[in-house]
């Protein structure tokens, strides 16, 4: 493949950069010459049969102008610190409590070892690709003991058309810190783009840390997604999930529980319409002993939109005392929508509670009847039944401002296609 | 002047061979109550949902409320012509909050925001609802929350004809007095109450203005309240041969209705 792609003429592999990324990014070339494109045979990509390939589109080069304004960062306003991606490119940050940066800015020795290795190179080409091709990234830093009320909010643009962009973050919560990271997936409307993004995210020694994913591409793009948790002793991580945007998106979200105690609750909502494909490939490792896991996506299909999530809970031998749970609900809501929900367990321990529940189908017709007995028009009657599944999700989250443009979000993408469906 | 808010006229209804209403004539004048009553399979639930406008019938004759044909009307357009029902057995809706649910219905029928919110606000506090409106509907109810949740939704949407399925049943002797009293302010307050029921129970708490007493798909008797006492006195059996009908004249069909469409289940009783 290098000499016939684009991204032989990329000359990133010989530009003055520390070794430690220098080696980062041989062993990303290396991977990424050994891989393929891959398909449904691949179990991890099973149940999708992509329609590009990483040479459809050339590395951006450089940031395109950032994008202006939008519904979600309007509701961020207060932010403790921010930080924008423009096709995978550090273009601005402003920190405070929380230091935020580009990760050659930050002295060795606090970002350099840990940079990337939460999410190896060896998982798939994208992830390759992004290790051997991407800038080098930004990081957020909170301070160990520091206890942050604001968010960090993280703005990731992909903006030239036909480019694909490779943004890295890393956000480290120190020993003992609290904080919450948001972080908002946009692209320019009608871009052709794929975003391929590594988002690592630790959890120090009993750190709380929340993050939350706000993916609102416009439906012109496709996302790649590689996020990687690690959780060290007593750390408590906290996820939410926001799926709403793209015409492929997908995210292979890892969580390793490695140190005895911690803990990482995940809650989400995604809603596909039009031919939307949204996939998620949720991995939750239970390392050290006595973590917990408990996680809990919703979701809907409309049109002819597909969504794909399947769960692979993975308790090792040493990780006992553990509980363990995962739901995924989905609304199919209509004929022509498709959803596949795998949960799925491997335990090596005997001493844990765990359990997982999956479930698709339509609006329930005795709710709906219930509700039209009230005097609620049909269709009225549909929008809030689907307003009230996400509410289960939406009344919990880690950022509540999140809750307002995504019930809006969610309410233009059903009305929308209520609409399609009796035209 | 009595003003008629619900006349029946030889109201029939079927489902794939099998009759259940042959004929039903009665009429409802607004600050009324009713009471149907029967005994199992006489097609009492079977004229609540044909009243109510549950899909699965196939319905003959004519339903008038206020002089409006109810007939091809979906539930939720007669909800808003003015017809409501309390259910026998009000389903949880996980996620949609009472509170939401009202103001929803109240906007779909008409009520302005200002005037539903104060509705709900008084109401609730009336049937004791307030700790209930920002949880999901009916979940985690007792059987008689249940039902005071369903009276509490009438109140606030103010109907012009109710329908009471089997409000009483399954309700401890408190409850059944305290929705007795609020059918009895309903009534004052001029709506038209249909209750059909059971068991004359409730009627000791609530005397209604008559009482039709349903056989056989049929209305064969109606009178005053005292033919509820005649009812607790001698069962059905008593009515059927006063009135010269065969005892057990309507054998329970072979196959039970719910068998015939599975995706609607009901209670044939």
């Amino acid at each position: 493949m290098p000499g016939s792609s684009p991204y032989a003429t990329v000359p990133r592999l010989d530009r003055a950069e520390p070794e430690w990324l220098a080696a980062l990014r041989r062993h990303g070339f290396e991977a990424w010459s050994r891989a393929s494109m891959p398909g449904p045979g691949n179990e991890d990509w099973k149940y999708v049969d992509l329609d590009f390939t990483l040479d459809d589109f050339s590395p951006a080069a450089e940031p395109s102008d950032p994008l202006g304004g939008d519904e979600y960062l309007e509701h961020l306003e207060g932010a403790c610190a921010r930080v924008t991606l423009v096709d995978g490119f550090l273009v601005s940050s402003e920190g405070g409590e929380v230091e935020v940066g580009g990760v050659l800015d930050i002295p060795d020795g606090r970002i350099a070892p840990r940079y990337g290795a939460a999410a190896p190179p060896g998982i798939d080409i994208f992830t390759a690709a992004n290790h051997a091709f991407g800038p080098a990234g930004a990081a957020v830093l909170i301070p160990a003991g520091r206890a942050v009320s604001a968010p960090v909010v993280v703005e990731v643009q992909a903006v030239a058309d036909g480019a694909v962009s490779f943004p890295h973050l890393t956000v480290i919560g120190g020993p003992d810190s609290e904080g919450s990271v948001v972080v908002v997936y946009r692209s320019a409307p009608g871009a052709e783009v794929l975003v391929s993004p590594i988002l690592e995210v630790l959890a120090d020694q009993n750190a709380r840390l929340s993050v939350s994913v706000v993916q609102h591409l416009e439906d012109s793009a496709r996302m790649v997604a590689h996020h990687q948790y690690v959780a060290e002793r007593d750390a408590t991580v906290r996820i939410d999930e926001i799926g709403l945007g793209g015409r492929y998106t997908r995210q292979r979200l890892g969580v390793a529980l490695a140190g005895q105690g911690s803990s990482v609750k995940m809650g989400g909502i995604y809603f596909g319409d039009g031919s939307q494909v949204l996939d998620y490939r949720v991995y939750v490792t239970h390392r050290g002993p006595r973590t917990t896991s408990n996680i809990f996506l919703k979701g809907a299909v409309t049109d002819a939109a597909r969504a794909v999530w399947t769960g692979l809970m993975r308790i090792e031998k040493q990780a006992v005392g553990t509980s363990a749970f995962e739901t995924n609900r989905n609304l199919v809501l209509s004929d022509r929508a498709k959803v596949h929900s795998v949960p799925n367990l491997e335990i090596l321990t005997d001493d844990l509670q765990c359990g997982h529940g999956s479930s698709s189908g339509p609006l329930d017709e005795d709710h709906l009847y219930y509700s039209m007995s009230r005097g609620i028009p049909r269709r009225r009657a549909e929008r809030l039944l689907v307003r009230s599944f996400f509410d289960e999700i939406l009344s919990d989250l880690a950022v509540p401002r999140l809750a307002v443009p995504s019930r809006r979000a969610v309410a233009a993408k059903f009305t929308g296609a209520q609409q399609r469906a009796d035209s | 002047m009595e003003r008629t808010a619900l006349r029946l006229e030889g109201l029939e209804a079927s489902v794939g061979d099998l009759e259940i209403l042959k004929g039903v004539d009665m009429s409802l004048p607004y600050g009324e109550v009713h009471a149907i009553m029967g005994p199992n399979g006489s097609g009492k639930s079977t004229l609540c949902h044909v009243l109510t406008g549950k899909s699965g019938y196939r319905v003959s004759g004519s339903v008038l409320m206020d002089g409006l044909a109810l007939a091809g009307m979906a539930v939720d357009e007669r909800a808003r012509a003015g017809l409501l029902q309390a259910f026998q057995y009000p389903v949880e809706v996980p996620g949609l909050g009472l509170g939401v649910l009202m103001e929803e219905a109240a906007d779909s029928l008409g009520i302005t925001e200002e005037e539903a919110g104060a509705r709900i606000a008084s109401e609730a506090r009336r049937f004791g609802m307030e700790p209930f409106l920002d949880r999901a509907v009916n979940r985690d109810l007792s059987g008689g929350e249940k039902k005071r949740s369903e009276i509490f939704q009438m109140a606030v949407l103010a109907p012009k004809v109710v329908v009471l399925d089997e409000i009483d049943s399954g309700l401890d002797i408190d409850t059944v007095r305290e929705v007795a009293q609020a059918v009895s302010e309903m009534r004052s307050d001029g709506t038209a109450v249909l209750m059909i029921t059971h068991y004359s129970r409730i009627l000791d708490y609530v005397k209604p203005d008559r009482v039709h007493i349903m056989i056989g798909g049929r209305i064969v008797d109606s009178g005053g309240p005292e033919l509820a006492d005649e009812l607790e006195e001698g069962g059905y059996d008593a009515v059927r041969s006063r009135l010269g009908l065969a005892v057990h004249a309507t054998p329970r069909p072979e196959s039970k209705v719910s068998d015939l469409f599975t995706d609607t289940p009901f209670d044939f009783d």
